[in-house]
């Protein structure tokens, strides 16, 4: 067993964690391209099994000049295996969700470098995609806390929103027996009473169960202005749709939140970034861009074939593949099985292109904080 | 840019003045454009086809010697077996495109459903299920009754027919003509063009007989007109999802037959005595054909096949052979095109066990070169019935008895349907009988999956006999 962690790697991500905190307005490729060349190299050195994957496709570090030539790992292998790159140093294993067959849940493991490397991408998209005005708020969370759900990455990620940009106040209102409703609804009160603005932020689900809850009981607040929601999940597999238009109609009409404070993520559990809406951002600096999910500079997307898996020019719709600089600890080209474009400032994501089974946190955050009818 | 009009819809020529409005969807790729001409329907259209269905079939049909109709039946038959037959062409320019197999699926398929349908087929088929076809005619003297019976079939049978089989919609009207019985079809979305031009042929035969059949297009689930049509039917048979039987079943009246055949699950067995090298790139070759054959949509293709160890020739050893057969046949029979969906799950389940392999487990992946045409698994038998991806993935599960393998195939015994059996020693009998207390309906060699013969008690009922009624007579004295 490893008893020290590699200084090649602490190196690494040293140099990742700078490009990172460089924030989003950059493109800087030609340095991607070097560090994420570099992350290949040491993934193919340290896990084996990934070494004997990319072998088999006849590439090595050696022979590539590009990260788009990187061997992407199907999502569906972390099911079957531990594709951490220092096992004994994982600090953590987050799981995929949508199932309750363990076999069938998909595991990552970071180390603490890769937990670094999270927090960063988290602390840079999120100061630029969801406060661009770079302000703190309360931030109310529809989704249990890291420690009652370790191995959820959303929650670790809303708690670390919660850290970097939450006043004090903040807090999950998922707890042991379920959802919170009465404490969000005196939560929101509070806010319109003392003008604080306010960050609601869980599964989409949650919110169109909390939407429903306040269709039903005739309840209507009027947030102070900042105040933004904040969902990630979609809701593919759930019992039903709910369109973008009327998702943000119902933040409108039951919260008070313009449209443009409606902020959507997409978070996978085996990529490390979040890959945000601009619309809040575009809003905020006054830009005139095409509404699309984009990508930081730390991570790209392409978009493949779904037969052949060879790369589709932009616009052309096929299988989205991300490659993620963060995703140091484990496999960083992830070939998801979600259906998308490319766009010119990242793409657009059409849901899983398998429907039949869920993905995504989503579905254990609706079974939590759905409401009883009494 | 060829454009094809084509129907999706029959009509009898004496009602097609009553067919005013249509609309046309229209499907297009880089070759072809297709002009699908669809009329508009209402429930009292229904209602006024049924009607007129159901006359001409009194007047006509019902009282049509067995024989005549077994003439007619064979003829189309014959005649869609014809290469230069000018429906069965256009039925391979239109089947794949809306289909999306391959052509030589689709054309493999023409051959496989109309090669069974000839007169013997049709013959030997009444004989098995109703001993005596002429029970169909008039009262038939019964030497176990010591008195006279006869059968009389449906007046009307609504068919509701799904896409995953190219050419099968024909076996519906051919079964209720038998039953002289009037018959009105419902083409899924998915392959609109074939039945109509089944129908075409049946006319080009004897018009008078198709003045009793015709095909419609409505949703599913399109509440008013299926409430007309199975109003006016005596019986209603479906192909489809088992969700899709399972909600129809509500809704069909009581005192009306309904035989449902939901989706089901097929398997093959073979024993270590016939894994040998004697023989076995045809037995490989075989095995490649169940698992291609309309890229494995039916319902009786497989998707496991349990090898025994213990052989001249090695389970794992067997699936190369196999793969060399997958090959062959892809490239003689192409897969056809398959969705993201499709091809992603593919890809994802093939990354699993790739993954298992490199990590030393007992393990094989084997795969098409290139995209997603062809996958063979090998793994020891997890003792669970996984279902395949579909689109040409077999999974193939080691056994050390092949007797092992009842618990699992038990575990989906509702779904059960067709297994192909080789052991080649004593217990194959015993297999055989335990397979079918577990409710397999049809039991076959490797390589005949596909290939029901028109006899096949069709998911373990008695397709024509179920939908018969009997008069006896019981009387000593005229």
């Amino acid at each position: 067993m490893m008893k020290e962690f590699p200084k090649e790697a602490l190196d690494l991500d040293e140099m990742i964690l700078s490009y990172i905190r460089r924030g989003t307005d950059h493109q800087d490729s030609e340095e991607f391209n070097r560090l994420a060349l570099l992350v290949f190299e040491l993934q193919v050195k340290y896990i084996p099994i990934y070494r004997c994957y990319c072998e088999k496709r006849g590439i090595h570090p050696e022979n590539i000049s590009s990260w788009d030539q990187v061997p992407a790992l199907p999502t569906d292998a972390f099911k079957v295996m531990d594709l951490a790159m220092f096992p004994s140093f994982t600090v953590r294993t987050f799981m995929t969700s949508g199932t309750t067959k363990p076999e069938e849940r998909g595991k990552v493991g970071y180390d603490d470098g890769g937990l670094q490397l999270m927090d960063a991408t988290i602390d840079e998209a999120a100061s630029v995609f969801l406060f661009p005005e770079r302000i703190k708020t309360k931030i109310l969370i529809l989704a249990p806390s890291p420690d009652t759900v370790p191995h959820m990455i959303m929650a670790y990620g809303m708690n670390r929103l919660k850290e970097s940009f939450g006043l004090p106040q903040s807090r999950f209102l998922i707890g042991q027996d379920g959802f919170e409703v009465q404490v969000l609804v005196d939560e929101l009160r509070r806010s319109e009473a003392n003008g604080i603005p306010t960050t609601i932020c869980g599964g989409s689900f949650g919110f169109v169960n909390f939407f429903d809850y306040c269709r039903e009981k005739g309840l209507r607040f009027k947030l102070p202005p900042g105040s933004r929601t904040l969902d990630a999940g979609g809701f593919k597999g759930r019992s039903r749709e709910v369109k973008r238009e009327e998702f943000v109609g119902a933040g409108e009409e039951f919260l008070g939140i313009p449209k443009y404070y409606s902020v959507n993520l997409l978070g996978m559990t085996e990529v490390s970034s979040q890959f945000y809406d601009n619309t809040l951002r575009n809003f905020q600096r006054g830009l005139d861009l095409p509404e699309t999910k984009v990508n930081p500079p730390w991570t790209r997307t392409l978009v493949v074939d779904p037969d052949t898996l060879e790369p589709l020019p932009q616009g052309k719709v096929g299988l989205l593949r991300h490659f993620d600089l963060a995703n140091r600890g484990h496999i960083a080209a992830i070939q998801t099985d979600d259906l998308g474009r490319t766009t010119s400032e990242g793409f657009e994501i059409y849901g899983r292109s398998r429907g039949e089974e869920a993905r995504g946190c989503s579905l254990t955050i609706e079974e939590m904080t759905r409401i009883q009818k009494d | 840019m060829e454009i094809i009009e084509v129907d999706a819809y029959y009509v009898p020529p004496d009602f097609r003045s009553q067919v005013k409005d249509f609309r046309t969807e229209v499907y297009q790729d880089e070759n072809i454009t297709i002009h699908l001409k669809i009329p508009q329907i209402s429930n009292s259209f229904v209602e006024t086809l049924t009607d007129h269905l159901k006359k001409r079939r009194e007047t006509y049909l019902a009282s049509l010697p067995i024989g005549k109709i077994i003439d007619v039946l064979d003829e189309a038959s014959r005649k869609w077996l014809e290469r230069d037959y000018p429906l069965r062409k256009l039925a391979l320019k239109t089947i794949p495109f809306t289909t999306r197999f391959s052509r030589e699926v689709v054309e493999a398929s023409i051959d496989v459903e109309m090669g069974s349908s000839l007169r013997e087929d049709i013959w030997h088929a009444l004989c098995s299920e109703i001993k005596n076809p002429l029970f169909l005619d008039d009262f038939q003297y019964s030497p176990e009754l010591n008195g006279y019976s006869r059968a009389f079939g449906p007046k009307l049978i609504i068919s509701i027919f799904s896409e995953n089989i190219p050419a099968l919609p024909h076996l519906l009207f051919m079964r209720s003509a038998l039953l002289k019985a009037a018959c009105l079809g419902k083409v899924a979305t998915g392959e609109p063009t074939f039945a109509p031009l089944y129908l075409k042929t049946i006319e080009e035969i004897d018009p008078e007989m198709a003045e009793s059949m015709a095909v419609l297009y409505w949703r599913g689930g399109e509440q008013d007109i299926e409430e007309a049509a199975f109003h006016h039917a005596d019986a209603v048979i479906m192909f489809g999802g088992v969700e899709a039987c399972e909600s129809l079943r509500e809704k069909i009246p009581r005192g009306v037959k309904a035989l449902l055949h939901g989706h089901r699950l097929g398997f093959g067995i073979i024993g270590q005595k016939r894994l040998c090298r004697k023989g076995l790139r045809e037995l490989a070759a075989s095995v490649a054909l169940d698992c291609s054959m309309f890229d494995q949509h039916a319902c009786l293709a497989p998707h496991i096949y349990y090898l025994e160890a213990g052989g001249e020739v090695s389970p794992k050893e067997f699936c190369r052979t196999l793969a060399e057969a997958m090959e062959r046949l892809n490239l003689k029979m192409p897969r056809g095109k398959i969705s993201p969906g499709e091809a992603s799950a593919i890809h994802q389940l093939r990354a699993k066990y790739e993954f298992r392999e490199l990590n030393g487990e007992e393990v094989l992946l084997l795969a098409s070169p290139h995209g997603t045409d062809w996958t063979i698994v090998y793994e020891k038998d997890p003792g669970i019935f996984s279902p395949s991806p579909l689109n040409r993935f077999i999974r193939i599960f080691g056994v050390e008895d092949i007797l092992q393998i009842l618990p699992s195939v038990k575990s989906i015994a509702p779904y059960l349907q067709n297994a192909a059996v080789a052991i080649g020693d004593e217990r194959e009998k015993e297999l055989i009988r335990r397979l079918g207390e577990l409710g397999v309906a049809r039991i076959t060699s490797p390589g005949k999956m596909p290939i029901p013969s028109m006899m096949w008690h069709h998911d373990g009922i008695s397709p024509l006999a179920s939908l018969l009624r009997w008069c006896d007579i019981e009387k000593k004295d005229p």
